[in-house]
């Protein structure tokens, strides 16, 4: 019983990948085509999740929160629900940006309760790691550009609010070039730092089955990510431009700065096998 | 060949008398013929704009009193009333000025583009009349590289230095592009209507106009194609624009800081420019310390004129430096040009001394192959190379130097004729 109830919160969480996906379209091209589809999917997903959840209570003889995993899974189930209230209820859309995401990662990581079997090859279990470092690293360098426009954003905009040109920066960009860069970049920072925990918690998934839950780099890296979803979509849905923006830009850099320094050691962790 | 400017210009004489002595654009090609026909003119060009009427002449004459006497009787203005309005340089000071003036260090606004297009309109009628031969062809098409030069290793011409420039300046820091952008006019004074034709000219496309009386809104609406709105409600708009001109005559405040607030908060926080040109102003100042408001009232604007002003003058100096650099050298090359007949008739000296003794040994050589020949000539012919190369050299060293001393030397070993 409980492991048909895995698989339907696996199948679930497909389906609200297709959420996260229109995130991702929506940031990176300005445009919501896919909001029918990722709609239609949620519900479904919902459904599904909802049949998990009974199937689960029904294996327990009581309600699925005995441990993380079954607090996290049911925690987004609620969330999609008030999700599917709000937009029944008030058409508020642009808050999928945010909260398809959000319960799409957390029902992946509901659904990491039950171990899986091990790594087919080295190579592949190699290969995985490498996906997830690549996309992480390649997530910090647009994030690293996102920090660097934002502070300069910040001096450019000082200078015209004082009306005292500084030499040193005269011939900085335009602040409505910066901005272009700043949200151009920020999605590009989201789509692989999402992509890349993904990776990293299918991996340490795999690896350790549910240990990994109490690795402290996991939490500052999923904290990271949390933050990177607050920022797109402050920027997107509620305006967020300018000082607070590039404000909230340095402060991920920050955040991200420390997830780098919690993972330096993660290659001997490779080694270890 | 020598060479004279003649002129007046913003600083030597008022408007009145410019205006008598500039030279319709119709009228120049018929004016650079009777330039001409001056006895000693041998070059001339004429460069008339609102602010200078310049005559550069290049001959074997008294240039400054030719000109001063084509002036009077050209723009048919009698000699007494120009002559103490006129200026006259002549070789190296002339160069200098003409490099000046193509380069805006002469301009009544330091820096502006125009004159260097005027310039190249007086260069092409005067190409055109036929009134330009090597001298003054060559001088001017240098003295555009000048200022080419100085406009690309300086920032003279970077910085606005008018109001309503400087505002479109401003805009384009905030925005980048104008395209796209649209821009509300609150009154429609004729400084904001200058504002708005530069801002629309950088791209701007849409634009609203209020003002209390509708006629005159009508009218700013109507040159550029633009929508009136009313001015009771004109708020309502603020949500679409991004740049707003206020100079209407309200003795208070038309638009305040909680106005604004709410205006911010409904266009998502994009930013907006507001261009307060009106006294008493219209726009509370307080509005500046919101995000993503960017507020300048007529004093702003008037301090960013003044520090690019300050900032084009230290330019300027920079600009001075090269064009100094730029005479040294053209003043080099000219008196390179004017021994130039010495070299070549030392040249010729040295072929006749060198043919003559080959004609005298050809008997005593007896007959000779095409080959021998050949390579007797090419060795005659390289050691006379070789012999007249450091003289030739050093003549054009010395002229570059303004030092004739050697040339005269050369002329006496050689004996090369005067």
């Amino acid at each position: 019983m409980q492991e048909s109830s895995v698989f339907w919160l696996r199948v679930a969480a497909v389906l609200y990948s297709v959420g996260l996906l229109h995130t991702l379209f929506t940031l990176l091209s300005r445009r919501t085509q896919l909001l029918s589809v990722a709609l239609s999917s949620f519900v479904v997903a919902v459904i599904l999740h909802l049949v998990s959840l009974v199937e689960m209570t029904r294996s327990l003889g009581h309600l699925p929160v005995e441990n993380f995993y079954q607090s996290v899974s049911l925690c987004a189930f609620f969330i999609a629900l008030v999700f599917l209230f709000v937009w029944w209820r008030y058409q508020f859309v642009p808050l999928a940006l945010f909260l398809f995401p959000l319960v799409f990662l957390m029902t992946l990581v509901g659904s990491m309760q039950s171990p899986v079997a091990g790594w087919t090859s080295p190579r592949l279990r190699e290969g995985w790691l490498f996906a997830h470092v690549l996309a992480v690293l390649t997530g910090y360098a647009a994030l690293l550009l996102t920090a660097g426009a934002s502070f300069f954003y910040l001096i450019r905009e000082r200078q015209l609010k004082n009306k005292q040109p500084v030499k040193l920066f005269e011939h900085l960009p335009p602040l409505g070039t910066l901005d272009k860069i700043i949200t151009n970049s920020l999605g590009i920072t989201f789509l692989f730092i999402t992509s890349g925990v993904i990776a990293g918690l299918t991996w340490a998934f795999i690896e350790s089955g549910t240990r990994w839950i109490s690795d402290a780099r996991i939490h500052v890296a999923l904290i990271t990510w949390v933050l990177c979803l607050v920022a797109v979509f402050l920027r997107n849905t509620a305006g967020w431009r300018g000082r607070k923006a590039a404000f909230l830009s340095l402060a991920l850099m920050g955040c991200a700065a420390v997830t780098w320094a919690a993972h330096i050691g993660l290659r001997p962790l490779l080694m270890e096998r | 060949m020598k060479l004279f400017i003649t002129g007046l210009n913003h600083r030597t004489a008022p408007v009145e008398v410019r205006e008598k002595v500039a030279f319709p654009a119709a009228n120049i090609e018929e004016a650079l013929r009777g330039l001409l026909a001056q006895s000693g003119v041998e070059e001339g060009v004429i460069l008339s704009t609102c602010n200078r009427v310049e005559v550069a002449v290049a001959g074997e004459c008294d240039g400054k009193a030719v000109v001063e006497k084509f002036l009077a009787v050209a723009r048919n203005v009698p000699e007494t009333q120009i002559s103490e309005h006129l200026y006259h340089y002549q070789g190296r000071e002339a160069i200098r000025h003409l490099f000046r003036v193509a380069s805006s260090l002469d301009s009544m606004v330091v820096g502006e583009p125009q004159i260097l297009g005027q310039l190249k309109d007086a260069y092409t009628a005067a190409k055109n009349s036929g009134t330009l031969n090597g001298f003054l062809d060559g001088l001017l098409t240098r003295a555009f590289s000048v200022a080419k030069r100085v406009r690309s290793e300086t920032e003279i011409g970077q910085n606005a230095v008018s109001v309503s420039y400087a505002a479109v300046e401003l805009a384009r820091e905030i925005f980048g592009k104008l395209q796209g952008h649209a821009i509300l006019l609150i009154g429609a004074g004729k400084m904001s209507e200058l504002a708005a034709r530069h801002l629309h000219r950088a791209g701007a496309e849409r634009i609203f106009v209020t003002n209390r009386t509708r006629e005159r809104a009508d009218q700013v609406a109507a040159i550029f194609n633009g929508t009136v709105v009313p001015y009771e409600n004109f708020q309502a708009s603020l949500t679409q624009v991004d740049i707003v001109i206020t100079s209407s005559g309200a003795p208070h405040y038309i638009l305040t800081r909680d106005q604004m607030k709410s205006v911010l908060q409904q266009r998502k926080n994009k930013p907006i420019f507001l261009i307060d040109i009106a006294v008493p102003r219209n726009i509370d100042p307080a509005i500046n310390k919101l995000d993503n408001a960017f507020l300048y009232d007529i004093d702003d604007l008037g301090r960013v004129v003044e520090q690019n002003r300050v900032s084009r003058q230290q330019e300027a100096e920079e600009a001075e430096r090269i064009i100094e650099e730029e005479v040294e050298k053209m003043v080099a090359r000219l008196r390179e040009r004017e021994v130039a007949p010495t070299i070549v008739r030392l040249q010729e000296q040295l072929e006749a001394i060198r043919s003559g003794e080959l004609d005298r040994l050809r008997g005593r050589l007896g007959n000779l192959t095409t080959q021998q020949e050949e390579a007797l000539d090419a060795l005659t012919k390289g050691m006379m190379a070789k012999v007249a190369h450091g003289a030739i050299a050093e003549v054009r060293k010395q002229a570059s130097r303004g030092d004739a001393t050697v040339i005269d030397t050369i002329r006496r070993i050689f004996r090369i004729p005067e």
